[in-house]
């Protein structure tokens, strides 16, 4: 093109300013400490900024188990039985809390998808910050997610009558216990978004190995209660470990002992294990495919 | 300027023998290209022919399997992150976030790369000036056109001022004005001294922009120059005749071929839409010329124009293969990035 028409030109923009390239690229490029933990930052409170303008996720992942909470609070309770001594209700909140990290879970999943859809993952690798910075960042922005969700349900919990039978240091520790369950399921979530890569992909990818683990657990029913087949799954399975630690810290270690036939140390074992399984080979995973781009 | 380790550190772009393999498919098969510092190199090819996986090597982004690669005086592997201090990136899928506002996607890009708060801000303040975006400045990206978007994300490119600027396919899908636009700031920037990596499919975009060119095809570099350069070995112009029959299409060319003493072989044919291209010398001559080989040959065409070479006509005349030819035997670059 040799001519250019008047009128187009005009629009263009009129004198760039631009000071001069920035001074001694090695020093911009040191790593200290201080500058991984606010790379860490700066992605978190970007994470956190997404989630507040995206409501619908978190209104979703919050509505959800509130409804099915009110279902077995006031529906099932008058049917479902756990033994001498304790409702249903009492039994069914520690459970409906974990479920809700499942669905929570799978928004890092989503989130991660989205970046490398975007190419935000590419801008990230392109500038000269700590590579750990963009999954830490995802999982504290996710961590505090979740925290507020969990929060938010024991409220609603709270409010139609449950009760924490063993005070306030057992209570926070649930609420310790369910998000760090959260925070496992996010980093296999994120570990699924950064494989598959696409964020309608993602929700199924997450839920079919996880939905199926919720039912066969001590969830919804002791597992005593469950078919002889199911038993042996459900005490071994990572959500039952979860769930007895969350019910054992809200309900006491004697309730605990009689529905599920062990102690709450016995419990947090398994779930102190099974945590360090899941975040340790999810992390490895995801860490091994974002620096493979 | 100096780095620490006497290196010179405003050498450009120095790339040497660069291979990349993604399983049994070779992106890049051996990529000579140098980019003197403070110009701007076009690197142009079709699609799948190397040139977004050259682009991300450079840009840190990915490792090559063999070759070495400089870019302003730092190793893409070994000093990756002083590369990446160094350089700006505007991706082919604007790299910027939706949920975030201009402003938030300014500062951001810009904190991340060194710059303290304040003067963030105030750079910040300043790309929203410049690109015209001040009105938009505290919207959501997904409010934003197709051309605003691609402003912000050259503007977060350029917060830290880098001394080497990639731009992959900057205008692809812009309307003409925010092409204009576009051109305009990349001529400018490369008067204030940066050096500028472009790619494009467009061989008129190169034209106006690009100091050199580089041809890649194939994961090679396979033609080195200037526009000029590049158009010489295609001869002057192309005559392209749409004929009335499409059957016609090998007579047509048999015809022109011989007209203009060229082999067959030069005369590029569209037998599906009935188009045959032919090289010819500038000057309506050849229009003429043409209208009387048709003529002879009893072969109607329902339209015959006299045009500029373009970037398939150069792939033709370089490579004996039109640019599209090459789509359905090589994966597109989305594949390739899937594969990475």
């Amino acid at each position: 093109m040799t001519t250019v028409n008047p009128d187009l030109r005009r629009s263009a923009p009129a004198g760039l300013d631009l000071p001069q390239p920035l001074a001694d690229p090695r020093r911009r490029a040191a790593l200290p400490p201080a500058r991984v933990l606010a790379d860490i930052g700066l992605v978190t409170q970007r994470n956190l900024r997404k989630v507040l303008r995206n409501p619908r996720l978190i209104v979703f992942s919050t509505i959800q188990p509130f409804m099915q909470l009110l279902l077995f609070a006031f529906v099932f309770s008058s049917v479902a039985t756990v033994g001498p001594g304790l409702g249903y209700k009492q039994f069914v909140v520690p459970a409906v809390l974990v479920q809700t990290m499942t669905f929570a879970a799978m928004g890092s999943g989503i989130g991660i998808a989205n970046d490398l859809h975007m190419g935000m993952i590419d801008r990230f690798r392109s500038l000269p910050i700590a590579r750990s910075a963009f999954l830490v960042g995802r999982t504290a922005s996710d961590s505090l997610r979740l925290g507020i969700q969990a929060c938010l349900l024991v409220a609603a919990a709270l409010a139609i009558g449950f009760r924490f039978q063993t005070g306030v240091p057992a209570a926070l520790g649930m609420l310790v216990v369910v998000v760090m369950f959260g925070i496992a399921l996010s980093s296999f979530s994120a570990w699924i978004g950064l494989a598959v890569r696409d964020p309608e992909t993602v929700q199924a990818a997450v839920f079919i190995p996880i939905l199926p683990l919720v039912f066969t657990s001590s969830a919804f029913a002791p597992i005593s209660r469950l078919p002889g087949w199911m038993q042996p799954v459900a005490k071994a399975s990572p959500v039952t470990a979860a769930i007895d630690t969350a019910r054992g810290l809200a309900l006491g270690d004697d309730v605990l002992v009689r529905l599920s036939g062990v102690h709450l140390h016995t419990a947090a074992w398994h779930f102190a294990l099974w945590w360090i399984a899941i975040v340790g080979i999810s992390t490895a995973l995801a860490v091994r495919r974002y620096r493979l781009g | 300027m100096h780095g620490t380790d006497g290196i010179d550190a405003d050498e450009g772009v120095v790339a040497e023998g660069l291979v990349k393999r993604f399983g049994d498919f070779t992106a890049l098969d051996g990529v000579d290209f140098h980019v003197a510092p403070g110009t701007v190199v076009g690197l142009l090819g079709p699609n799948g022919a190397g040139k977004t996986t050259t682009i991300r090597i450079l840009t840190t982004l990915l490792r090559p399997d063999g070759g070495r690669a400089r870019v302003a005086g730092f190793d893409v592997v070994r000093d990756a992150r002083v590369v990446r201090a160094c350089i700006g990136l505007t991706g082919q899928f604007a790299a910027v976030d939706d949920d975030l506002t201009g402003r938030e996607n300014l500062v951001l890009v810009g904190r991340l790369g060194r710059l303290p708060k304040a003067a963030a801000a105030a750079r910040a303040e300043r790309l929203l000036d410049t690109f015209q975006l001040r009105d938009a400045a505290d919207r959501a990206l997904r409010t934003y056109s197709g051309g605003m978007r691609r402003r912000l994300d050259l503007a977060a490119s350029l917060m830290v001022a880098p001394a080497v600027l990639f731009l992959d396919e900057p205008t692809t899908g812009l309307d003409p004005r925010s092409r204009l636009d576009l051109w305009d700031v990349i001529g400018e920037l490369r008067a204030s001294g940066t050096t500028i990596v472009l790619t494009t499919q467009y061989l008129e975009e190169a034209d106006r922009l690009a100091d050199r060119i580089s041809v890649i095809d194939g994961g090679r570099i396979i033609a080195e120059g200037t526009a000029d350069d590049l158009k010489a070995r295609v001869g002057g112009s192309v005559v392209a005749v749409t004929l009335a029959d499409r059957h016609d299409a090998a007579g047509a060319a048999a015809a022109l071929a011989a007209t203009f003493g060229l082999p067959v072989g030069d005369v590029s044919t569209d037998p599906d839409l009935g188009v045959v291209s032919v090289p010819v010398p500038e000057g309506g001559e050849a229009l003429v010329a043409a209208v009387r080989a048709l003529d002879t040959a009893r072969i109607t065409p329902a339209d015959l124009v006299l045009r500029r070479p373009s970037l398939d006509d150069v792939f033709l005349a370089l490579t004996g293969h039109h640019a599209a030819d090459r789509r359905p035997e090589q994966p597109a670059p989305v594949r390739a990035r899937t594969m990475a």
